[in-house]
């Protein structure tokens, strides 16, 4: 099975981690972007997978992640689920830390329970965003993160 | 009490084809089920069709998993049957995972997790699943389980939900685990390997409130889902047509007349003989009679496919393929070796209903019982009684062929000993007749009424079979070494 990130999921992890980055005022904005994204995942995927399964998928995902970005070298995962020691962005980045861990928890997902059930579980926390795991250009193009 | 006074118990429909029949009409609401069997005889796909079929956004469906497969990987399998609409997940249709809940709090958080989550959803269905894992959890402390499944049915049913427990339980349980008594509903589902085959059984052991159909049913599982099949396909009840005094043409002339003028509607026909006595072609011609005089037909095959069927009839001048294009003819071809009794007859009866048949062929009884599932095959005579009870119960008259092995020194009706199933009787066999082996039919019995007691002599040409004169210049015909008769010894 191939364990690197989609072009897919890339696209939709890049646009729900600058969605957070955005959402500056929002309660928790002091905690990276990628972490707000991943404790967003955390409550429905535990209600589905339980809080074990959960964290086992994002211990997963890390482990993956970790070989695509250096950065996340330092993370881990907690008991709780919740994701700790990311480094601060800096203006070198190319793109906001932790978006490869977010792309390889969705591709997990997809693997797991198919496109259509992953999209409709991001959907339904990120209401105000389209996604479309199959053809991300078929989202909708006036969303914020575009 | 009157009829007025007594609450009206709504009936749910399942969402299993089937089974709303079996349950006497659905499911009661707000009744508390357990679906029990061992592992993988279906429990969670059924579940789950209840879910899909009467989950909406208003009174969604809470699906609570414990100890067992976590909802995840029940989500990635479930999703692959025709049922499961992914637009009703967490809208209509809600997975929640308690494993860590009965880890950390026990059954008093499970119980208060499952109150609180019902309280806030609303829901019209519950499932719990799997139960078992919770209950052998605590099964040093019977008290304590009595107790928790009695709350939790309470708790469920006073919140106007419909509620399913899934658990794995070993028939012995049922008289000592307190949660059978506590149920209103019990569904316990089979999975039984006779041979090489498998088949699927399910039993509705308890039902509260409504008179379900006792024993026990087979189903199926199929990309659709489950498919039950009710052992009375929903044919009990039903009032008997009486017999008509119509008598239906054989398609061949002197045939009817042997028969005392045609078989008399709503009658089961048997025709049986050795290879290549023109069983089929007989039936063929019945069928094809009944086409032309408006009468759709269905004919039953196992041994060919219906374009072979229809084209061997075409090479005996019978047009079968314009009817099967038109509708008028369906001919099934029951696929072999591991067919229940009970899904051939749904087979049967959704034909009938399509092409509002009133001849059905089944063509032959013999590849009939071998296309069965082995344990099917104790039951057939059983099933043959009661499939031609309630077929021609509702008007249908069936002519089935049945291949016998030819001896000369005796006359056997049937080889399966099913001729008291049948209204009437036509043997075909073979005579030696000066050198040549030619063909007699006999009309064995008509329950009916009267009927020729001529044997006479047939043959099978490109326009059908024909019926040739009365054999009178020989005796012991039925013996197939007839003999000349003294009558027709030349006189010196």
């Amino acid at each position: 099975m191939n364990q690197t990130n989609s072009p897919e999921a890339q696209d939709i992890a890049r646009r729900l981690v600058a969605y957070e980055a955005g959402a500056g005022s929002a309660p928790g904005a002091n905690t990276p972007a990628a972490f707000r994204v991943s404790e967003k995942l955390r409550r429905p995927l535990s209600t589905l997978a339980g809080a074990t399964g959960f964290r086992a998928l994002l211990a997963r995902a890390l482990m993956l992640a970790k070989r695509e970005d250096h950065s996340l070298s330092a993370v881990c995962v907690k008991p709780d689920g919740s994701l700790e020691g990311l480094k601060e962005p800096n203006d070198d980045d190319a793109e906001e830390p932790g978006v490869a861990l977010i792309a390889q928890l969705l591709r997990l997902l997809v693997a797991f329970i198919g496109e259509a059930l992953t999209t409709r579980l991001v959907q339904d926390i990120w209401s105000d965003l389209s996604f479309n795991l199959t053809n991300p250009g078929e989202a909708n193009r006036h969303d914020p993160t575009r | 009490m009157t009829r007025q006074d007594k609450v009206i118990i709504q009936k749910l429909p399942t969402g299993v084809p089937g089974l709303d029949e079996i349950l006497g009409g659905g499911l009661p609401q707000f009744s508390f089920n357990i679906i029990a069997g061992a592992p993988g005889c279906g429990k969670t796909t059924l579940a789950h069709q209840f879910v899909f079929a009467n989950a909406t956004p208003e009174r969604p469906a809470l699906y609570f998993t414990v100890l067992g497969e976590p909802a995840l990987k029940m989500l990635r399998y479930q999703q692959q049957y025709t049922f499961f609409n992914v637009s009703k997940l967490n809208s209509s249709v809600r997975f929640i995972d308690l494993s860590e809940i009965l880890i950390h709090r026990g059954f008093a958080g499970i119980l208060d997790e499952i109150a609180k989550d019902v309280e806030a959803a609303s829901p019209s269905i519950v499932v719990v699943d799997s139960f078992r894992t919770v209950v052998r959890g605590a099964h040093d402390n019977e008290m304590e389980i009595q107790v928790f499944v009695q709350r939790l049915g309470l708790l469920l049913t006073a919140l106007e939900a419909t509620t399913f427990l899934i658990g794995e339980y070993a028939e012995s349980e049922l008289r000592d685990n307190p949660v059978f008594t506590v149920a209103d509903g019990l569904f316990w589902l089979y999975q039984i390997v006779e041979r090489n085959s498998i088949v699927r059984k399910l039993q509705i052991m308890k039902l509260r409130g409504q008179t379900s159909v006792p024993g026990m049913h087979t189903f199926r599982i199929t990309d659709a889902g489950v498919q039950a099949f009710s052992r009375t396909l929903g044919l009990t009840g039903r009032p008997r047509k009486m017999p008509g005094q119509k008598r239906l043409s054989i398609g061949i002339p002197q045939l009817d007349e042997m028969l005392g003028g045609g078989i008399p509607e709503g009658d089961s026909l048997l025709i049986a003989g050795s290879s290549g006595t023109g069983k089929s072609l007989l039936a063929a011609q019945f069928i094809a009679a009944g086409i032309r005089q408006g009468e759709p037909g269905i004919v039953a095959v196992f041994e060919e496919r219906p374009d072979e069927y229809a084209g061997r009839a075409s090479s005996f001048g019978l047009d079968l393929d314009t009817p099967l294009h038109d509708g008028s003819l369906q001919v099934i071809y029951l696929r072999p070796l591991d067919l229940s009794v009970d899904e051939t007859m749904q087979e049967i009866l959704d034909a009938i209903r399509k092409t509002g048949a009133r001849r059905l062929v089944i063509d032959s009884l013999a590849g009939f019982e071998m296309a069965l599932a082995p344990g099917f095959r104790t039951d057939f005579r059983e099933f043959l009684y009661w499939m031609i009870f309630a077929l021609t119960g509702i008007g249908i008259t069936i002519l089935s062929t049945l291949e016998m092995e030819e001896t000369f020194t005796e006359f056997p009706v049937s080889s399966y000993s099913i001729s008291f199933l049948t209204d009437d009787i036509i043997r075909l066999r073979y005579v030696e007749i000066e050198g040549q082996l030619r063909k007699i039919p006999t009309i064995i019995k008509m329950r009916g009424g009267a009927h020729s007691k001529d044997i006479r002599e047939y043959e099978i040409t490109s326009k059908g079979v024909i019926i040739g004169e009365r054999l009178t210049d020989y005796d012991h015909l039925i013996t197939g070494i007839p003999r000349r008769s003294d009558r027709s010894e030349p006189k010196e």
